[in-house]
C-alpha cells in the first residue's frame, strides 16, 4: 500500500536509516527534525498517511504534538518510537489515541507492520470520511420540504403520518419520499436510515 | 690609718711582752710557727709542701695562728760559714718574735736547727716533717722533736716498675750524684738488697747533655728510676722536676718517680711523696703542740707516700690499671667525653632522645594520619561510587534512549542493506553509504558505553591533569537527554583559555552531575522556562571557578550553609548525599564549594579549584 510516512526524530542518523528503509518498502516520507517543524507544514489529510514520532525530542515532546494534533482535528495515525519505554509515557499515549508503540532498536518487519496498519487505518478513515462527505453534499441537495420528509422518513414515520404532520396529501409525501431517495441515491429506507445516523442527524431527539 | 695600725701593733708588743708573765707556766704557747724549709721554694714539690702546711693553717679557724716561713736553700749552699750566717741572720730578725713551734721541713733543715736551737729558740718544740726513715734513726732526737716520716723504700720503686714493665730485667737509676740527693740518698743502700737479680745501670752525677743522650738509648725490659737531679753539671741549677721534664723528652722507657710533684714532667708514677700531705701532717702535728700538747706524747708517724701513677704515661707504655699495686691513684686521666662533658652530653642526649621521642610520635601520628587519609579517601570513593550508582540509576532512562538511538539506526540500516543486496541489482553506492552511518552509529553507541563505564567505575583516588572546561562540557552532554527529558534547557559558557586542575577526573564529573541534576531537581515544581547555567572561569590566574546556575526557587536563606551537609535533603526520594559528596569530593581537590541565590531567585553553585601550575 502507498501512503506518506512523517518521520519525526531529533536524532538525524536515525531519521536517515528509517527514511531509506521505508522507502525502500515504497513509501513515501517526509522528514522532520522536531515537532514544531511538523506543525508549521502540517500535512492535509487526502491521502493515507501516518506519523512516526519520537517520545523524546527537544522542544516540543512526542506526547505534546500527539496533543495539539488531536485539537487541530488531524486523523493521521502516531505510531511512536523511543528508545526507553517507560509504562507511564506508553499508557498516556495509546489511551490518546496512539496507533502504536514500538521501541528502538526496531525490527523493519515490526516496523514495517506498524507503518501498514496505520497507513491502512488511515484509509479506512479517509474513506468513512468521504463517504460521508458524499452523504453530506445529497443531504445538502435536498429542498427544504425534502429535508423535512426526509427527516421524519429516518425516525421511522409512514406516509400518512408524515402527511399529516405536513398538512399534506399522501400523494405528495409519496412523490417526495422518491425524491429524497433519489437525492440520497440509496435504494432502501434502511440505506437512508443508515445515512442520517452516520451525518449524526437522528441525535436531536435521543436524549 | 696609720695611728690605728700602730695602735694594733702596740697591742701585740705589749701582748707579746705579758704573755710569759701571765703564764709563767708556759704551757700555754704563742699562736706562731716558724717554718723552716730547707729548699729554694723554687720547685713544686716543696711548694706543695708548704701550701699543704699553710692549708692546714689558715683554715683552723679557731684561733688565728701567725706563720712565719724560711728558706735555707740548704740544697745548694752549705758549711759552718753559712750556717752562721744564717743564724745571726735568723737571731736577728726574729728577736722579737715569739715563736710558738717550728717546723722543719727536710732532714738537712732538721739537722740544722739541731744544731743551733739551743742558741736561737732554747725549748721551743720542733716537729719535722720529710725526714726519711734513716735519717730519723741516724739522729737520735731529743723528746721534744716529733714529726712525719717519710719512707721511701727502693724496694717499692723497684715493685712500681715492675708493674709497669712486668718482664722487668733491668732498672736505671737517673739523678744527681748519690751525695747529693737530699731525700733518694737511702736508695743507694738499698740496691745490692733490692734490685736482685735485675740490672742496675747508673746514669747518676753526669751532666744533663750526656743523661739525656743516655736514656734515650735504653734497652727494651729496662724502666728508669728517677731520683731528683738539680743542676746540668755545667752550672745551671734548677729544680728536680724541671730537669725530669728534659730528661723525659729523651727517654724511651717509662720513669718511675719517687714525688708526686714528677708525675706531670713525665714520669709514669710509683710510690712518691706527696708533698700536700707532707705538709698538711706536719702542720696538724704542730697546731696540737700549740693546743697544749705535749711534743714528747706525740710519737713520729710514717706516711706521706703513696702509690700514684700518671694516666698519660700509662697509655703510652700501654700499662693497665689492674696491673698496679693494690690503692693506686691515677693522675691526668684523659677524661672521656663523657667525664669531659658530662653534663652538656646528658643535656644534649636527653634533647637528642626527646627529638628522637618526639619525631618518633611524629611520625607514627604522620603514618596514622596518612592511614587515616587513605581510608578517608577510600571510603569516600566508595560512597562516591554509591553515588554514582545512584545517580545512574536515575539517569538509566536518558542512558537507554542515548544508546538506543545509535542502535535503533544500526537495524534498520542493517536490514535496509540486506534488502537492498538481496535485490537483483543491488546499489552499492546506496549500500556503502548505509556501512558508513553504521559504523558512525556503531561507534556512537560504544562512547555512550564508554562514558558510562568511565561514570560508574570503582576507581581509587587517582590525580591526573584534567582540562576542566572538556570535563565540564561532557558533564552537560551526558546529562542533555535527562534534561529535555525533564524540560530544562541547559546553557555552558566556558571560558576561552585552558582551565587545567590536577584531581580525579571520574569524581569531578560526579560533581558537576551532582550539581547539574541538582539543579534540576530543584526545579521540578516550576511550571515552565527550566533552565540550567553552566559558566567556567578563572579567578585572578590561580584558581578556576565552576558556576552552576538554575532559575529554581532558590534555597531558603537559613538553609544555604546546611545544604552541603549529609543526608540534608528537600527532596523525597533523594539521599541527601549528592551534594554532600560534592563538597567532600572538592574539599579532597583542596578546592571550595558554596551556594548563593540569584538576584532573579535561582540558586549558583559555585566550584573553585586550584589551577595546576603549568
Amino acid at each position: 500500500m502507498h501512503g506518506i510516512v512523517h518521520v519525526v526524530d531529533d536524532d538525524t542518523s536515525f531519521r536517515t536509516a528509517i527514511e531509506r528503509r521505508l522507502r525502500k518498502a515504497g513509501y513515501q516520507v517526509l522528514t522532520y527534525p522536531s515537532a514544531q517543524q511538523l506543525l508549521d507544514r502540517l500535512p492535509g489529510g487526502n491521502e493515507p498517511g501516518c506519523i512516526l514520532l519520537d517520545v523524546w525530542i527537544p522542544g516540543l515532546s512526542g506526547p505534546e504534538l500527539q496533543e495539539r494534533l488531536g485539537q487541530l482535528g488531524s486523523t493521521l495515525p502516531i505510531v511512536f518510537l523511543t528508545g526507553h519505554a517507560d509504562i507511564q509515557t506508553t499508557v498516556k499515549t495509546i489511551k490518546a489515541g496512539a496507533e502504536d508503540f514500538l521501541t528502538k532498536p526496531v525490527s523493519s518487519e515490526h516496523l514495517l507492520n506498524a507503518v501498514e496498519r496505520a497507513l491502512s487505518h488511515h484509509e479506512v478513515v479517509l474513506s468513512r470520511r468521504h463517504q460521508m462527505d458524499t452523504a453530506r453534499s445529497q443531504i445538502a441537495k435536498l429542498t427544504p420540504r425534502e429535508r423535512q420528509v426526509f427527516d421524519l422518513i429516518v425516525r421511522g414515520k409512514i406516509n400518512k403520518q408524515i402527511a399529516h404532520e405536513l398538512g399534506t396529501t399522501e400523494r405528495t409525501v409519496k412523490a417526495h419520499r422518491q425524491q429524497v431517495m433519489e437525492k440520497a441515491r440509496v435504494q432502501s429506507l434502511a440505506e437512508l436510515v443508515s445515512i442520517a445516523e452516520r451525518l449524526g442527524l437522528l441525535a436531536d431527539d435521543r436524549g | 690609718m696609720t695611728r690605728l695600725i700602730r695602735a694594733g701593733e702596740l697591742i701585740v708588743f705589749l701582748a707579746a711582752m705579758l704573755a710569759p708573765a701571765c703564764s709563767p707556766a708556759q704551757e700555754l704557747r704563742p699562736r706562731s710557727i716558724l717554718v723552716l724549709d730547707q729548699s729554694d721554694l723554687r720547685g713544686p714539690f716543696y711548694y706543695e709542701v708548704f701550701s699543704g702546711l699553710r692549708g692546714v693553717v689558715t683554715t683552723d679557724t679557731r684561733e688565728h695562728t701567725t706563720l712565719y716561713a724560711e728558706n735555707l736553700d740548704l740544697s745548694r749552699f752549705e758549711g759552718p760559714a753559712y750556717e752562721e750566717g744564717l743564724q745571726r741572720y735568723l737571731k736577728e730578725k726574729y728577736r722579737d718574735r715569739q715563736i710558738g713551734v717550728i717546723v722543719t721541713v727536710g732532714a738537712a733543715a732538721l739537722e740544722l736547727v739541731l744544731r743551733r736551737r739551743a742558741e736561737l729558740w732554747p725549748g721551743i718544740p720542733i716537729v719535722f716533717a720529710l725526714v726519711d726513715e734513716l735519717d730519723h734513726a741516724r739522729l737520735k732526737l731529743p723528746p721534744d722533736v716529733t714529726g712525719g716520716i717519710v719512707k721511701l723504700a727502693l724496694a717499692d720503686a723497684i715493685a712500681a716498675a715492675r708493674a709497669v714493665v712486668p718482664d722487668l730485667t733491668t732498672i736505671v737509676f737517673v739523678g744527681d750524684s748519690w751525695d747529693r740527693q737530699v731525700v733518694f740518698r737511702n736508695w743507694h743502700d738499698e740496691i745490692s738488697t733490692a734490685a736482685n737479680g735485675l740490672n742496675v745501670v747508673e746514669i747518676v752525677g753526669l751532666t744533663m747533655a750526656e743523661t739525656r743522650k743516655k736514656v734515650a738509648e735504653l734497652p727494651e725490659g729496662s724502666v728508669i728510676i728517677y731520683s731528683a737531679m738539680y743542676s746540668d753539671g755545667e752550672g745551671t741549677f734548677y729544680p728536680p722536676a724541671t730537669a725530669l721534664a728534659l730528661i723525659a723528652q729523651e727517654a724511651n722507657r717509662p720513669i718511675v718517680v719517687g714525688a708526686e710533684t714528677f708525675l706531670a714532667p713525665g714520669g709514669i708514677g710509683g710510690f712518691v711523696l706527696v708533698p700536700d700531705s707532707i705538709g698538711a701532717d706536719a702542720a696538724r702535728l704542730a697546731l696540737r703542740i700549740l693546743d697544749g700538747e705535749a711534743p714528747a706524747n706525740i710519737a713520729p708517724a710514717m706516711g706521706g707516700v703513696k702509690p700514684i701513677f700518671n694516666w698519660g704515661q700509662m697509655q703510652r707504655w700501654q700499662v693497665s690499671e689492674s696491673s698496679l699495686p693494690a690503692g693506686s691513684e691515677i693522675r691526668f686521666r684523659e677524661p672521656g667525653l663523657w667525664e669531659k662533658y658530662r653534663w652538656q652530653s646528658l643535656t644534649a642526649f636527653s634533647i637528642l632522645l626527646l627529638q628522637t621521642g618526639l619525631i618518633a610520635i611524629l611520625l607514627y601520628e604522620r603514618k596514622r594520619r596518612h592511614d587515616a587519609e587513605i581510608e578517608s579517601r577510600h571510603r569516600m570513593s566508595e560512597l562516591a561510587h554509591v553515588n554514582r550508582s545512584a545517580t545512574a540509576g536515575e539517569l538509566s532512562s536518558s542512558i537507554a534512549h542515548e544508546l538506543n538511538q545509535p542502535l535503533g539506526a544500526i537495524l534498520t540500516n542493517t536490514e535496509t542493506a540486506e534488502l537492498i543486496l538481496s535485490g537483483p541489482s543491488p546499489d552499492l553506492g546506496e549500500v556503502r553509504e548505509i556501512l558508513a552511518d553504521i559504523r558512525r552509529d556503531d561507534l556512537r553507541a560504544n562512547e555512550v558505553i564508554r562514558r558510562l563505564r568511565s561514570f560508574m567505575k570503582r576507581t581509587t583516588f587517582e590525580t591526573r591533569d584534567i582540562d576542566l572546561n572538556q570535563l565540564v562540557r561532557e558533564a552537560f552532554e551526558f546529562l542533555s537527554m535527562q534534561a529535555s527529558d525533564r524540560n530544562v534547557s541547559l546553557y555552558l559558557r566556558t571560558s576561552p583559555e585552558v582551565l587545567r586542575v590536577k584531581g580525579d577526573p571520574v569524581q569531578l564529573q560526579q560533581v558537576m552531575i551532582n550539581l547539574i541534576v541538582n539543579s534540576m531537581d530543584a526545579m521540578a515544581a516550576i511550571p515552565y522556562g527550566r533552565t540550567v547555567i553552566g559558566r567556567t572561569e578563572t579567578n585572578g590566574g590561580k584558581s578556576a571557578v565552576i558556576s552552576i546556575a538554575d532559575s529554581g526557587p532558590g534555597i531558603p536563606e537559613d538553609k544555604l550553609d546546611e545544604v552541603f551537609d549529609p543526608f540534608f535533603t528537600t527532596k523525597e526520594q533523594g539521599m541527601g548525599i549528592g551534594l554532600s559528596i560534592a563538597r567532600t569530593i572538592i574539599l579532597a581537590h583542596e578546592g571550595r564549594i558554596w551556594v548563593e541565590n540569584d538576584a532573579e531567585g535561582g540558586a549558583e553553585f559555585h566550584v573553585s579549584l586550584p589551577l595546576s601550575a603549568a
